[in-house]
Parts: C-alpha cells; structure tokens; sequence
C-alpha cells in the first residue's frame, strides 16, 4: 500500500528533483527516459551520501569518543546482541531497497515496452562502425531521429558482441549476433549526440562511435532524402546484384545468412537460388522468384528444415507501397541469383539486373562474378571468391591463425603470406617447392615434414578433422586461401576442386 | 602451571625454532607440507603478481591521460590507431586476469587463510596437507601459462572473455584460458580443505558458534569455491573446444549462443565476487573487535550474514545482463535477488560500528585498514545498490561507472582488507613488528589515493564515458587525469609499504605472542610459532569466546597483551 502511494505521489517530484545535477556526470538528458532516469539518481544520491555521512561521521566519532587512553584501557559495558534492534537495521536496508528495485522496474518496463505506430529505423553494428536505415530505405552512418517521436531501432550485428549507447538520450542494449534486438526511444530535444559502442568489441572499440542528430521533423526530411540515393554511383546506373549486395550487409542479412556457403544461423545463399529446398514441415520446393520473396518477406511461413524460426520480418523494408521497396526486393533477390550455380529465369526478378537491358542478362549458371582477392598477376587464374572466403573463415575458426599470420609476421608457425609456390628448407636437410600436395601433407601430418627454424608443435588433429573424402572441400578451402595469399600461386598449387 | 614468569615464557621462546627456522632449504620451503610456509609462499607469490598487476594499472592509466591515448596511439590512419589500441586492450585484459584470477580470488584464502585457520582452530595443520601443496602448484601452474600466453602475444578479450570476440580474435586465447582452469582447480581445492577442516580439525569444545568470524567467513567462501568454480571449468572447456575444434556452443556463426556464455560465466564470475568480499568482511569482524577491546556485537548476525550472502550470492548473476537481451521478467527476479544480497551487507556493517561503541579503540595500522574498508566498502555497495536498479543499470551498464563500482569493492574492499590482515598477522608470521608511523602514513595516503581514483570514475561513468576505451571523447578528460593521479598516490603508498615491510623483515623489532590483545587461538602460540603450531594440543572450556578481552592486559614491558593470573585456568589453556 505504502509502496503504490509512494509510487504515485513521486511523479510530482521527478520534474523539479531532476533538474538538481548539472550537466557534468549525469548528462543532461535529452529523451522521455532522462526525466525518471535523473529522478532515481538523485534519489539513489541522497540515499548514498545520507548512509556515507553516517557511517563516515560514526566512525570517526567513536574512534575519538572512545579512543584507548592510559587510563581507559577496557570497553565500558555494554551488550554484546540485541535482537530487536538487529532486526531494525535489517528491515530498515530492506525496506528501502524494495522501493529502489520497485522505482527500477517500473522505469524499466516504461523503456522496455514501447508505444504502438513508432517511427522505424534498423541498426547494424559491425567491427568498428554503425549504420542505420530508414522507412524510406536511406542509409546513414549518422543517426538521424526526429524530435518528439518515438522511434524502434532493430539492431543487428555482423561479428561480435557490441553495445548500443546514448549517454543523452538514457538508453543502452547490447547488440548480440545472431538476433534482432529492438529499443525505443522518444528523443526530446534538438542537439548533437554520440553513439558510442558500449560492449567491448576488439581493437577498433574506443572508435566505434557516431554522431546523432535530432532534428525538427522538417530538418530530419531533408537529411533523409539526401541519405536515400543508392541506385546510382558517380552518375552510373548501378546493376541490381550489386545494390542487392550492399542491402545484404546494410540490412545485417550477413549476420545469419553466408554468401559462400559456410554454415550461419540462417540457410546460405550461396547457391540457393534455383536448387531445391527442404521444408519443416517436410516438403520439398524449389527456391524460384516467388519463394524467395515469400522467404524475406514472410520467413516464417517456409520455414528451411534445421533452423529455428528467428528472422525478423523484413516486410516493412521491402514490401508494401512504394517503388523503392520493390525494387529493393528485386535487387536482393539478384543478389541471391548471382550467388547460384543454378540460377535461371524462373527465379530471377521480372525486371532487369541492368537497368535498360533485357532480362537474362544475369551472369550464366556456374559464373557467378568472382571478387578477386589477389590483384597481382594478371596472367594467373581468377580466385574462387567463395572458397577462398571459405578458407579464410576456416583460418581463424580452426585456429591456424593462431600459429600462422597471414600477412608475413612471424609466429610460431610458418607464415602463409607468399608460402605457396616458394620453396621450403626442412629439418630434414631437403628443400621443397609448396605445391598443392605439399601443403596438403603439411596439413594432415604435420609431425613427418617439419619447416627448418620451427618446432614440431602442430596438433596432428587437423589430419582428422580435414582428412578424408568428407572434409576434402575444406582441406581445398584452406589451400585456397593460402594460394590467395601468394604472387607465385599457379595450377600446380592450387587445389584440382574448389573452382 | 604457573611456576614460569611470561616473561621468561617470551625469552625462551626467542631461542626456540620455528617453522621458518626449522629448516633451511630451499626445496624443505618448496614442498612443505607446513600450511604456514605454503600460507606464506602464496604471499610472496601473489603479492608478486599483484605489483604486475598494479604496475598495468599504471600503464591504463597512463594512457588515459590524453583523449588519444598517451602511450598507445596511432600515426594518423585509423588502422594505425586500431593495431596501437590492440596493445592497450591486451593491457587492460591482462590487468583484469592477473587482478581476479590471481590476486582477488586466491590471495586471502591462499595466503592468510592457509596461515591463520589451523592456528585459530588450534590445529596442527590443515585436514588435507598435501592437497594444500597442490593448490599451491597449481596456482603457479596457471601463473605460468599465463605469462607463457602473454610472452607469445597476450590476450585482447578482458578478463570476461565473451564470444564470440573471443572465438573470434587470433591472440592466445586456449593458453590463457588453460590457465586459468587450473587456476580453478587450486581454488576448489582449497575450498575442499577448508571445509573438512573446519569441520573436523575444531578443538573440543570449539562449537560453531565459538569460532572466531574468519572461519565462519572462510567456510562460506570455501562453499562458494567448491560449487560455483567448477561451473568456470566447464565453460572454460567448451570455450576451448569451439575455438579448437569448431564446435558451435557460443558463435552464432556456428550455431551457438553468445548469451549462454555470459550465463554460464557470470554463474561463477559473480559469486567469485563473493569469493572475494567474504574472506575481507571475515578479516574485518576479526580485527574491529580486537582493536576496540569490545565484544563484537551481534556474532550470529555476522556469521550468517555471511552464509546469507554465500547463499543469495548464486542467484543474482543474471544482473550483468539486464541489457543483453534478457527476458524482462528475468531481468525483474534478478534485480529483486541483487537487492536481498545487498542487506545481509548492510547488517555487516551495523554491526562493526556498534561494536566499536563504547569500546576502547586504539588507532593502530589494521585498525586503520579496517575503518577504511568500512567507508570504501559502503561508497563500493551503495553504488553497486544504483546497478541493481534496472533503470539505472540501463544507463550505467558498461561504463566507468561500473569500473568504479567494482573497483570501491574490490580494492577498497578485498585489497584493503587483505591489506590490513597482512599487518595484522604480519607480526605472527615472521615473529617482527614494522614501523607504526609508517605503516599509518601508507595506510591513510592509499585511503587517499583510493578515493582520488575511483570516485572520478563514477563521475565520468555517469557522464556516459564506456569502459575498455583506449581513446575516449575530450570531455571526459578532466575526470581522467584525476584518476591517474590517484592511481600515481597509490603507487607512493605501496612504495612506502614495501620499504617498512621489508625493514620489519630484517630490521624489524620482535613482535611479543600477542601483539593487539586478540582472543582468538593464533595469538596463545609464539611469534612466529613452532613448525607444529602449539606445544600442547589447547583445550576450550566452556567459557572460551575468541572476543572476551576482559582477561588480557597489556604488559609495556614486553610490548604485548598478557593473559592476567586468575583467568589461566582449565578453561582457557596459554603456552608457553
């Protein structure tokens, strides 16, 4: 009772008591949140330097009252218990801190629950930087919000943990691969803020900050528009795959789904498009045009067999009126065609990959546009992108890299950096050129061929876990990734599979 | 029984061998079964890694002098500034590992809980002696991994080590982690020993509730250890296994949950924080008392205070979380529970300062200590009050707010404490007295020097400046160099610490049985004491209470407190 009345009567005091702190440890706040958030601070400091001071005073007090003098040698008498008052100074704490976790949550749930028809924007967070997209499909690496409107952020990472945090506008959430995670906010003041990332994330961490701009709803228009353009490039026309490839990272579709293959908490992409997918409910369809919209669009009514029904519905960004959102639509969906070995007219888009162009003009199955890593030599064979992707994941999720630096560095390893095609003095006394079954040798024993001035300390584990017809697109990988590192990479070295 | 003056009882035991006299050698110290040596091994070797520690504390805050970073910056690429702040991340990481897993957790059990337990207890050792031996070399097992790791290239996760970073980074992460495993295993062990031998090992008619507060303390850690570490183990294995073999348990990339990890983690990281204060809040209910020549007041409120917050202690990890993505109503059961832990503190508290009332306080150094580690502990858990607070946390989550909190706890509750539990027994663990005047002007510098640091932090942490930034906005700068300062006052203190320790060691006065007039067992054996602890096996009659000072009186002659004449009796045997 005492509790909901307190509850109650507070509200009158959040305006004046948190107007109390200046602006030099609790920022001023700038969101719906800052009001109650300050109220509680100053509630939780008066509470702390009362207690302080008391003890602080009591200490010093009795250390001096009843110092040990020459003539005051014992303790006066006095008891050793008394259980009422014992019993006081434990259900005085408890009372008060039942008010505080009462006053917390209540704040809380105000945060946690948010109000409907909000203003919707997406996050991604990704090593070391942060971009944001809006209803009308710009993208930004400023955060813009407008003023005296609640807003939802989607948030999604691309790699590893980060922390979404305004100290102005009293609002934080990690940012957790693999999931969407959503906040509200009502922005309640025009400034300039910072968005700085909260959880820590690696090297780049103390960097990982952006702007944020509220503005009044005229000013956040015109910043919209100007963010909103991404079809065009230098006043070229872009074709549809590659816009559809940058929507892939914008929208953090690469927090879940690969596009080479490897394994992701949602199904790859890489050759989806056209081959045959297998349902939960245990059909069999084909991945053409119209599956493929439904999938983004509805995810949960396909449902892909082994994955569990996560994905947020991206039907806000890419269906419902508006030119742009089809056409975004479309340019994924080329995206995912360009990934595919089997991609063909079916599960295309109607509407051009090039603009101006007729249709079928997608790269031919089996073709799908290699990204070259290793720009040198222009006579040597094109990468596999994908595999070579593959490969580097594998590095670092195996742990070569542990032992192995990729960029020429020592370790306790050889370096892969320029390793395939170079020759390779052993303990043994011999000299061998790093071929391709060379390098495979290397990998699967490690222990029988061992490079002069290192130790014989790889785990012959990789034998087991690469060996073998099962792992042999692995084993391939890596060795495609080794010869993407080296200028002296030719057929003898690379991998007869993997292309 | 009295046909010997204590005079005489003194002189003699001065020319009596000890247990650091018995023998010489160096391998009698290093596979000695004597929990004293072991006690005192675990000192030097802790208080070695704590200097390490110490001086990477130095370095961070070195670094946050200037908005950019004095020591680690780049050369004006952005990749240059992120390949120099790689450094300071391994710094910070390897300042938290050393500081928690090293110096925190195993240094009051390990240290002055294998020296002072059997002698409270009156005990001629430990239950268990030789596993008391492995915890040690276990200990220094996981010491030496982890350097190893840090001389191949260190570790950039912090001391947390959350996936999927660190599944993710390419530093030395399975040798790191490896460590502390073994780590984990020392600390069980000890765990294990303490227990049975609290257990077994008490005198006859040395009830429960007749045990000095330590022990009590002690026990509750001791619980904690045993159940909560193996939970570390566990996770550090899976955590290993993913990363060697790929096996998705915690990467998304693979299928695994990152959130699982920070559960499983905090399941044994937060109690451990228990694992750290309980030992200190013991150290404290044993020296307040003692230096106020008063009862303590309210001993079963103490004691199960400490069983309470052991207890509640396992349930509130989830509060590390609240804005990970938690269920709210998770979020709301764990911040209720983290409010619980925070009374069975508070009462802790009440009752040191109503034993000091009324009693007859002598201000000298662990006495200092200890009224430090009441007001650092109190300023350390009314913030960690704030953090419970699910709105609150919400905009101080990760912050320097939060480095301060833990820091008021954890220095200037668990350093201050073990700090002033090695000045308190230092003169029974070497048989010498260090210089007063010295001892109290360190002791009120680092009181100093604790607040200088810390309190900026909660100021900067508040104003919104996130923790692990090796660069940070210019605003925070004011708050930063404050900080530095303290930490640089701090250094001073330790100085002038180590150089009157190490007078005291050679130089030092010779410290009388019972210096402070304490009631407990320890101070009846000699300074230092026989390799067998005690002479004759003591024998607690009905009427024995370790905080009874009624029958002891200080004797000037010999600098310490005798036991007056009519109270040597059947109930209360002294040795000689």
């Amino acid at each position: 009772m005492i509790l909901s009345n307190l509850l109650q009567t507070h509200a009158s005091l959040i305006g004046p008591l948190s107007k109390m702190a200046g602006d030099w440890w609790l920022p001023k706040g700038a969101s719906t949140f800052s009001p109650e958030v300050r109220f509680l601070w100053i509630l939780f400091f008066c509470i702390t330097v009362f207690f302080t001071s008391l003890i602080v005073v009591l200490t010093v007090f009795f250390s001096i009252r009843y110092r040990r003098t020459e003539n005051r040698q014992h303790a006066d008498p006095s008891p050793d218990h008394n259980t009422p008052l014992e019993i006081t100074w434990t259900v005085i704490p408890l009372i008060i801190v039942m008010v505080i976790f009462a006053l917390g949550f209540k704040y809380y749930m105000n945060m946690n629950v948010p109000p409907t028809n909000t203003y919707n924007i997406g996050v991604k967070a990704q090593k070391w930087s942060w971009t944001f997209t809006y209803p009308n499909h710009a993208v930004s690496k400023t955060l813009y919000l407008p003023l005296n409107r609640a807003v939802k952020l989607s948030m999604t990472s691309a790699d590893v943990l980060h922390g979404f945090w305004i100290p102005s506008l009293s609002i934080q959430k990690d940012v957790v691969p693999g999931r969407v995670m959503t906040i509200w906010l009502e922005p309640t003041r025009v400034g300039r803020y910072e968005l700085q990332c909260a959880e820590y994330c690696g090297d780049g961490h103390s960097l990982m900050r952006s702007p944020v701009i509220v503005a009044s709803p005229a000013k956040f228009a015109e910043y919209l528009k100007a963010a909103a353009n991404i079809w065009v490039h230098n006043g070229k026309t872009l074709p549809l795959a590659q816009v559809g490839r940058e929507l892939y990272s914008t929208y953090g579709c690469n927090g879940c789904h690969t596009a080479d293959g490897s394994m992701g908490t949602g199904p790859t992409w890489k050759n989806l498009a056209g081959n045959q997918v297998q349902l939960a409910n245990g059909q069999t369809v084909t991945a053409d045009y119209a599956y493929l919209r439904q999938a983004i669009l509805y995810p949960g009514r396909k449902l892909v067999k082994g994955y569990g029904n996560i994905m947020p519905d991206f039907y806000n960004d890419f269906a419902g009126p508006g030119h742009t959102r089809n056409r975004r639509l479309n340019a994924m969906i080329w995206y995912i065609n360009s990934l595919s070995n089997k991609a063909n007219s079916a599960s295309q888009p109607k509407i051009p990959n090039i603009p101006g162009t007729k249709a079928m003009s997608a790269p031919a199955a089996g073709k799908a546009p290699a990204k070259t890593t290793a720009a040198s030599g222009g006579a040597k064979s094109a990468l596999p992108a994908a595999t070579v992707a593959m490969g580097e994941k594998l590095y670092s999720t195996l742990g070569c890299n542990a032992c192995h630096t990729n960029n020429g560095k020592p370790g306790a390893g050889p370096t892969w950096k320029n390793l395939a095609g170079y020759p390779q003095a052993l303990t043994n006394g011999k000299t061998e050129v790093a071929d391709y079954k060379y390098i495979r040798y290397m990998i699967l024993h490690p222990d029988k061929k061992v490079v002069k001035g290192f130790a014989p300390i790889m785990p012959a584990i990789y034998g087991a876990q690469l060996g073998g017809a099962a792992n042999q697109k692995k084993l391939d990988a890596i060795i495609w990734y080794i010869n993407s590192l080296s200028d002296k990479r030719g057929p003898s070295t690379e991998p007869p599979t993997g292309k | 029984m009295a046909t010997i003056s204590l005079h005489e009882a003194d002189a003699a035991v001065g020319k009596r061998k000890n247990y650091l006299n018995q023998t010489t050698t160096i391998r009698s110290w290093l596979f000695t079964l004597d929990h004293k040596r072991i006690g005192l091994m675990y000192l030097a070797a802790g208080l070695t890694l704590f200097f390490i520690g110490g001086m990477l504390a130095e370095v961070i805050r070195t670094q946050l002098l200037v908005p950019t970073g004095l020591i680690f910056h780049g050369t004006g690429t952005i990749q240059s500034s992120y390949a120099a702040y790689k450094h300071y991340n391994q710094v910070f990481t390897l300042h938290g590992i050393i500081m928690v897993f090293m110096v925190l957790v195993p240094m009051i059990p390990g240290a002055l809980g294998n020296f002072a337990l059997p002698l409270m207890l009156g005990a001629k050792d430990v239950a268990f002696p030789r596993l008391n031996l492995l915890s040690f070399w276990l200990y220094i097992s996981g010491a030496v991994l982890a350097v190893i790791s840090t001389i191949m290239g260190a570790v950039d996760t912090g001391w947390t080590f959350y996936t999927p970073y660190s599944i993710d980074t390419s530093t030395y992460v399975v040798l790191m982690v490896s460590g502390i495993f073994l780590l984990g295993f020392s600390s069980i062990f000890t765990g294990l020993n303490f227990i049975v031998t609290i257990h077994k090992l008490r005198p006859f008619g040395m009830t429960w509730f007749r045990m000095p507060l330590f022990l009590w303390a002690t026990y509750a850690t001791a619980v904690i250890q045993v159940a909560a570490t193996p939970v570390l183990g566990v996770t550090l294995l899976l955590l290993i296994v993913e990363r060697v073999m790929g096996i998705g348990i915690f990467n998304p990339a693979l299928g695994g949950n990152p959130v699982l990890f920070q559960h499983f983690f905090w399941f044994y990281s937060h109690p451990a924080v228990y694992i750290m204060i309980l030992p200190a809040m013991g150290i404290i209910s044993e020296i307040v008392p003692t230096f106020s020549r008063k009862h303590i007041f309210g001993y079963e409120f103490v004691a199960f205070s400490s069983l309470a917050i052991a207890l509640i202690g396992f349930m509130v990890w989830g509060h590390h979380l609240f804005v990970n993505g938690q269920s709210a109503e998770l979020d709301a059961i764990f911040s209720f529970l983290t409010f619980l832990v925070a009374v069975p503190s508070a009462v802790k508290v009440w009752n040191w300062l109503a034993t000091m009332y009324k009693g007859a306080i002598k201000l000298d150094t662990p006495m200092l200590y200890a009224l430090s580690f009441i007001i650092l502990f109190t300023i350390g858990g009314l913030t960690g009050v704030v953090l419970g607070a699910l709105a609150e946390d919400v905009v101080l989550h990760d912050t320097y707010f939060v480095v301060g909190h833990f820091h008021y706890v954890m220095f200037g509750g668990t350093i201050i404490a073990m700090l002033g539990g090695i000045h308190y027994w230092w003169p029974k663990m070497f048989g010498k007295m260090y210089n007063e005047f010295w001892a109290r002007t360190a002791c009120i510098l680092l009181f100093i020097g604790v607040n200088l640091t810390f309190f900026p932090q909660l100021m900067v942490g508040a104003y919104g400046m996130p923790r692990r930034y090796a660069s940070y906005l210019p605003k925070y700068q004011p708050y930063m160099v404050a900080s530095t300062i303290g930490a640089y006052v701090q250094l001073v203190a330790f100085l002038i610490m180590a150089s009157y320790l190490l007078h005291s060691l050679f130089r030092g006065k010779k410290a009388p049985v019972n210096p402070w007039g304490s009631g407990s067992l320890e101070w009846t054996t000699s300074s230092p004491p026989p390799t067998d602890n005690f002479d004759t096996i003591p024998v607690i009659g009905d009427h024995y209470d370790p905080y009874d000072y009624s029958h002891l009186q200080f004797d000037p002659a010999i600098g310490g407190y005798v036991h007056t004449e009519e109270h040597v009796g059947p109930h209360h045997v002294y040795h000689r």
